[in-house]
């Protein structure tokens, strides 16, 4: 594999994001000058469901839904290291307990962390 | 025990940094105490050192502190030397510091600023041994230029006169004059043999040819460093002004230690030396020319520590003619011998002047041999050790001299020889016009009269009996006795240029210069004692030669019209019209635009996170357009 | 790698020193755990140990660093007392600190890109949060926010170099990659990605040690961010980010520095004008030692161009240098700043109620401004020598330019310190002992290193 290339080489590339965009820009310009317009209240209402919309839809809700949200996913994330580990712990468990021991240190730095968060209350919902 | 070195200046450091920082919440008399002690501790050290070099030290043995500057092929480290010559003027310098210390607690006794004399002081001892300790010339300028700094502080000590200020700041400039061209020959040096290290640069140094013009250049350079720290012509009148120190200073700085550092540099350098004949005869004409006219000046100075400093101005001269001569060893005999008499004849008089309230001038004194019997004796001493009669110090090293400057050339053993006799006469004038006569002071002067306390007569009795055998070190060839000093110092020295004088010859030298001397007693006493003949009252007075020479050839007033004036007249032309008009237009341009292209850039930095991204992005899309196509 | 481990635990340590309630140990704590792991640094000196099949590397540059960082870490902690005491997130503060130190720690061993940016990323994420520390204030949230979200564009770049690296070596190890780019810049076969990839982490990097035109971040940050996070952020943390920046580079792409080394030399030529002409015209002390930090950060850039042998020894004086310099005007700075106004002007007066402490302050300034015989001096001879060395001479000669408007600024400090107090002035500059202590400790090794600079550059060399 010869990997030598020069600026010459992605010319193909710079002329295929050319004529993408193009086409892209020119058929958005096309319709909207070919088409038909008609402007009425009603048209220009926000389409939800049928039913009229009513009030805001930016409402406040509490933070904490937040917080737990985003803990939920750190310790979702975390789970994801298991799975190459538990793939390949037959064959480690052969030379010893270390990969064992390992994934307890794991553990244990994420039940510091649970520790933490629950003491300091951020999983209270009052 | 040679790897303790480092001990030897540490110690005046500490002294001086505690002594410096303590200032005034020290006790006052603990200062001195602390001072003389922490010299006392080097001393102690150096003669250990001593004693092991002189058992089997033939070797230099060098002793790295740390690396210092290391840059591309140019490596100095903070290394000492101890070889030899080293521990020699360790020894002096030790030596002769501590009693000098010691001296000034008494001498000082009436002072305000005690921390700050003392403090100096340690730091000019700290600075002298590196001077004398280092094994490389970048390490020894450290302690060239320390000693000129320490020299300058203490010459500076009663600031508030200003005379005394101005004559600092002439010691001071003098000395940068000469610390140029030690400087340019450490460069030149540096350039021809590829390094500052004492070892190396003597080892290449010695495949040259003879009277190479790089060595030569070499030479010539190092010794307008060394005419302004030794002062000689024409760098010479700084050393006179200089007294305007405090006595023990004049003794330690301006006589013993401080202005030999230009003689020990050319023995230690002696191997360029060697190999430039051209410059060793410079070196032999310009010490003769000083030690001749600085004699004459002597001749008709009044004020006691004046007649000294010319002596010592003379008597450098006297070394430097060895030096050219290449008589290296002599030199440094006379160095020795020479710091112990010195250094006794101005704590000698600094005891006179501390017995007269600060009287200085020799008119006004006379008879003081009773009031002061111990200071008496011991100049008596010194002034015979000067002279060069025989057992004293003097005579060996002058003799020795002289011997030498015969075998190179008669005339100037002739201009050498009718030196010695104004040394003598000079010398013997001032003693019998201090110590007899009638007393010549005032009434008050006259009640307060007392010889000094013991602190002050300690040092002034162990410098006379150092004086008095002190010559023993080495004797003269024709004794058959062993000449120490030659044997100590032959590892250091490359070449002796070895010829037997004629027995007959050193002989007659003796005995000629002891009878001259005789004679110079009896008719000096003749004329001061029993004549009563004063010096005038007034310079006006004098006509002709004795005019010229009691203003002291108008050196001062020669250098004020030719150098000073037209150096101020065009430093303030360059001020008015090039500093002002040009450059400080162009500075103050400089900055005012700077300011104003700031205040405008500074619009650029909106605190919009956009403009920042975008102008990030601009950022990063010329630099790849630039990098990937260009 | 002791050291790392020793900093990492005791990051969880103060964590949960909020939650167990020993909240009084958690200074002690800190102190003892640092030390602790400043010694092991220092006793694996010349052991060279690779960890975790390659994926930290311990050498002598990396340990040097690491007991670096650590060390300035300790001195920062000196004026921080307030911060670990009385504070009432305490806890979160002095964890955070640790694992931003732990990050460092990381960026300044790894052997891997991907370690290089898990280190990059702790390092920075606990930043961001430092920055923005002080809730109640609107600035420091806006700095906070803004170092976010222009830090999280740059590591987007940064990753995207990364990626075209990979896409090339196939491999993350930096041996590897050196490998190859040998190989392939032997034969002249190095493909054009190769080279974008490169020129794209060194924008991510060239972000994070805020060199032009991508340091718009931080005059602000620095400005909006609690005196105490900045002083980090100027010494430990911009020193890890070059140690990183030139272990990158030193050690997989040297062999293609023609390539880049013209235009990095560019970049830190505009660096360094940018921060020193830019710092003349401020009025705040702490925006001025902003600007100041970016000129620095162009004096280190030119160790990268220069890359030869002394480089690595240069670059870690300067860094020493600066950073001792930089905590020693921030305790200053910390000290005049406690009623809430950073100006300049607050400084007129300093010298006649504290003789010593403005003697020193002088010291510290003449160091940054890279007067001799202080420490400063001696970091950017070494550094301009090596550049000589490299023959960038116009890059040198435009040092020494920026160095002489750098002097007007930095003198500017001292000027107004020797001033008589206006009258107007209510806020009196007042120093605790702690201040006093950095600062005493900053001049006097910064004198001690302008006396012995070879110690420190000839480590690494």
């Amino acid at each position: 594999m010869v990997l030598l290339s020069t600026p010459v080489d992605y010319l193909p590339i710079a002329m295929m994001f050319v004529v993408a965009i193009g086409f892209v820009l020119f058929v958005m310009f096309a319709t909207h000058w070919m088409g038909p317009k008609h402007k009425s209240k009603v048209k220009l209402e926000a389409f939800e469901c049928g039913i009229e919309s009513k009030g805001n839809s930016r409402l406040p809700f509490s933070i904490k839904y937040f917080l737990i949200a985003i803990l939920f996913v750190l310790f979702d994330v975390e789970v994801i290291f298991m799975y190459p580990w538990a793939v390949n712990f037959a064959e480690w468990s052969k030379h010893g307990l270390a990969a064992f021991g390992e994934m307890l240190v794991f553990l244990g730095l994420l039940v510091f962390g649970l520790i933490y968060i629950i003491r300091k209350g951020a999983l209270k919902w009052e | 025990m040679v790897q303790f070195a480092w001990l030897i200046p540490m110690f005046p450091l500490l002294g001086f940094l505690l002594i410096g920082l303590l200032n005034k919440r020290l006790p006052v008399s603990l200062s001195g105490g602390i001072a003389t002690l922490m010299v006392f501790l080097s001393f102690i050290v150096s003669a250990v050192i001593f004693g092991e070099v002189a058992q089997d030290g033939s070797v230099p043995e060098r002793v790295v502190l740390f690396d210092w500057i290391s840059v591309g092929d140019l490596s100095i480290p903070f290394s000492f030397l101890i070889d030899r010559l080293s521990v020699i003027m360790l020894m002096v310098v030790t030596g002769v510091g501590s009693l000098i210390h010691l001296y000034s607690i008494g001498y000082m006794h009436h002072e305000q600023d005690h921390p700050r004399y003392f403090s100096y002081l340690n730091l000019f001892v700290f600075f002298m041994l590196l001077l004398v300790l280092g094994s490389n010339y970048i390490v020894m300028f450290v302690g060239w230029e320390g000693v000129g700094l320490c020299s300058y502080l203490l010459i500076g000590f009663w600031f508030k006169n200003i005379d005394y200020s101005n004559a600092a700041k002439k010691a001071f400039i003098m000395n940068r004059i000469g610390d140029l061209g030690l400087l340019l020959g450490v460069f030149l040096i540096y350039t021809t043999f590829g390094s500052v290290g004492f070892r190396e640069v003597f080892e290449s140094a010695r495949n040259f040819p003879e009277n190479s013009e790089a060595i030569t250049a070499i030479c010539l350079l190092l010794f307008v460093g060394a005419m302004g720290k030794s002062a000689q012509i024409p760098l010479y009148t700084w050393l006179p002004d200089a007294m305007a120190g405090p006595t023990p200073v004049s003794a330690l700085i301006h006589a013993a230690t401080m202005v030999t550092a230009g003689i020990y540099m050319v023995v230690r350098s002696n191997v360029l030396y060697v190999l430039s004949p051209d410059a060793s005869e410079i070196v032999a004409f310009v010490g003769l020319a000083t030690a001749f006219f600085a004699a004459t000046i002597g001749l008709k100075q009044n004020d006691i520590k004046k007649v000294l400093a010319y002596s010592t101005v003379s008597q450098l001269g006297y070394m430097f003619v060895a030096l050219g001569v290449g008589a290296y060893q002599t030199a440094l005999f006379h160095v020795i011998t020479h710091a112990f008499f010195k250094a006794l004849l101005f704590l000698g008089a600094g005891s006179v002047i501390h017995a007269m309230s600060g009287e200085q001038d020799i008119r006004r004194m006379g008879g003081l041999k009773k009031a002061l019997p111990i200071t008496h004796a011991t100049f008596l001493i010194g002034t015979l050790a000067i002279a060069g009669l025989p057992p004293f110090a003097g005579f060996f090293s002058k003799d020795e001299i002289l011997a030498k400057v015969w075998e190179h050339s008669p005339v100037m053993f002739i201009v050498l020889a009718v030196t010695s006799v104004l040394t003598a006469v000079y010398m013997l004038r001032l003693y019998w016009l201090t110590f007899y006569g009638d007393f010549r002071g005032t009434e008050n002067q006259k009640h307060h009269l007392h010889e000094s306390p013991a602190t002050m007569t300690m040092p002034l009795v162990v410098l006379a009996i150092l004086s008095t055998v002190g010559g023993f070190i080495g004797m003269p060839e024709v004794f058959h006795a062993p000449h120490f000093l030659n044997e100590f110092l032959a590892p250091v020295i490359w070449k002796v240029n070895h010829h037997e004088a004629s027995e007959t010859f050193e002989y007659m030298l003796m005995g000629i210069s002891v009878v001259l001397l005789l004679l110079i007693m009896f008719a000096t006493y003749n004329t001061y004692v029993t004549k009563k003949v004063m010096p005038e009252e007034n310079d006006k007075d004098l006509q002709g030669f004795a005019k010229l020479v009691a203003n002291k050839y108008y050196v001062d007033e020669i250098y004020e019209a030719v150098i000073t004036k037209p150096l101020n007249g065009i430093s303030s032309f360059v001020y008015k019209y090039i500093d002002q008009g040009f450059i400080d237009k162009l500075v103050n341009g400089t900055g005012t635009s700077l300011t104003g292209f700031s205040g405008v850039l500074r619009f650029v930095q909106t605190g919009n996170i956009g403009g920042y991204i975008f102008s990030m992005v601009i950022g990063i899309i010329v630099i790849l357009v630039l990098t990937m196509i260009l | 790698m002791k050291a790392l481990i020793v900093i990492a635990l005791l990051g969880v340590v103060t964590m949960m020193s909020e939650v167990f309630r020993f909240k009084k140990l958690l200074l002690p704590l800190v102190v003892v755990g640092l030390l602790a792991a400043c010694g092991l640094a220092i006793g694996d000196w010349n052991t060279a140990i690779r960890y975790y099949s390659d994926m930290v590397y311990f050498d002598n540059y990396s340990l040097a660093f690491t007991s670096l960082i650590i060390v300035l870490t300790l001195l920062w902690l000196i004026i921080s007392k307030g911060y670990f005491v009385s504070d009432s997130s305490r806890a979160e503060h002095a964890t955070l600190i640790l694992f931003t130190l732990c990050g460092g720690v990381i960026m300044t061993a790894y052997s891997d890109l991907s370690m290089f940016f898990v280190g990059l990323e702790i390092l920075s994420i606990s930043l961001y949060v430092l920055a923005s520390s002080n809730k109640h204030d609107l600035k420091s949230n806006e700095a906070g926010m803004k170092y976010f979200l222009m830090g999280s564009f740059a590591t987007g770049f940064l990753l995207f170099g990364m990626a075209l690296i990979y896409g090339a070596a196939a491999s993350f190890n930096l041996v590897k990659i050196a490998e190859y780019v040998q190989t392939t810049a032997a034969h002249g076969q190095t493909p054009m990605f190769v080279y974008t990839g490169v020129l794209l982490m060194m924008v991510g990097l060239m972000f994070k040690v805020s060199a032009a035109p991508f340091h718009f971040w931080a005059p602000d940050v620095y400005e909006g961010a609690p005196t105490l996070i900045t002083a980090f952020m100027a010494t430990v943390v911009k020193t890890a980010a070059f140690a990183a920046f030139y272990r990158l580079f030193s050690t997989c792409f040297g062999d293609i520095s023609g390539f880049w080394a013209q235009t990095l030399a560019v970049i830190s030529a505009v660096t360094m004008l940018t921060g020193n002409i830019l710092a003349v015209s401020q009025t705040s002390l702490k925006r001025m030692l902003a600007y100041s930090s970016i000129a620095h950060a162009g004096y280190m850039l030119m160790a990268i161009v220069a890359m030869n042998k002394i480089s690595g020894g240069a670059i870690f004086l300067y860094a020493t240098a600066y950073s001792l310099g930089s905590l020693g005007a921030f305790a200053c700075l910390h000290a005049i700043s406690k009623y809430g106004d950073e100006s300049i002007e607050n400084l007129k007066g300093f010298a006649a109620d504290n003789k010593i402490w403005a003697g020193l302050l002088g010291v510290i300034v003449l160091s940054l401004a890279g007067i001799p015989p202080v420490a400063g001096f001696f970091a950017k001879y070494y550094i301009f020598y090596g550049v000589f060395q490299s023959n960038f001479t116009w890059l040198v000669l435009v040092a020494i330019l920026s160095s002489l408007i750098g002097v007007y600024y930095y003198f500017r400090i001292i000027i107004t310190m020797v001033q008589p107090r206006s009258e107007k002035a209510t806020v009196l500059p007042a120093l605790t002992g702690a201040h006093k202590a950095l600062l005493l400790i900053s001049a006097l090794l910064a004198l001690g290193i302008g006396i012995y600079p070879a110690f420190l550059q000839g480590l690494l060399s």
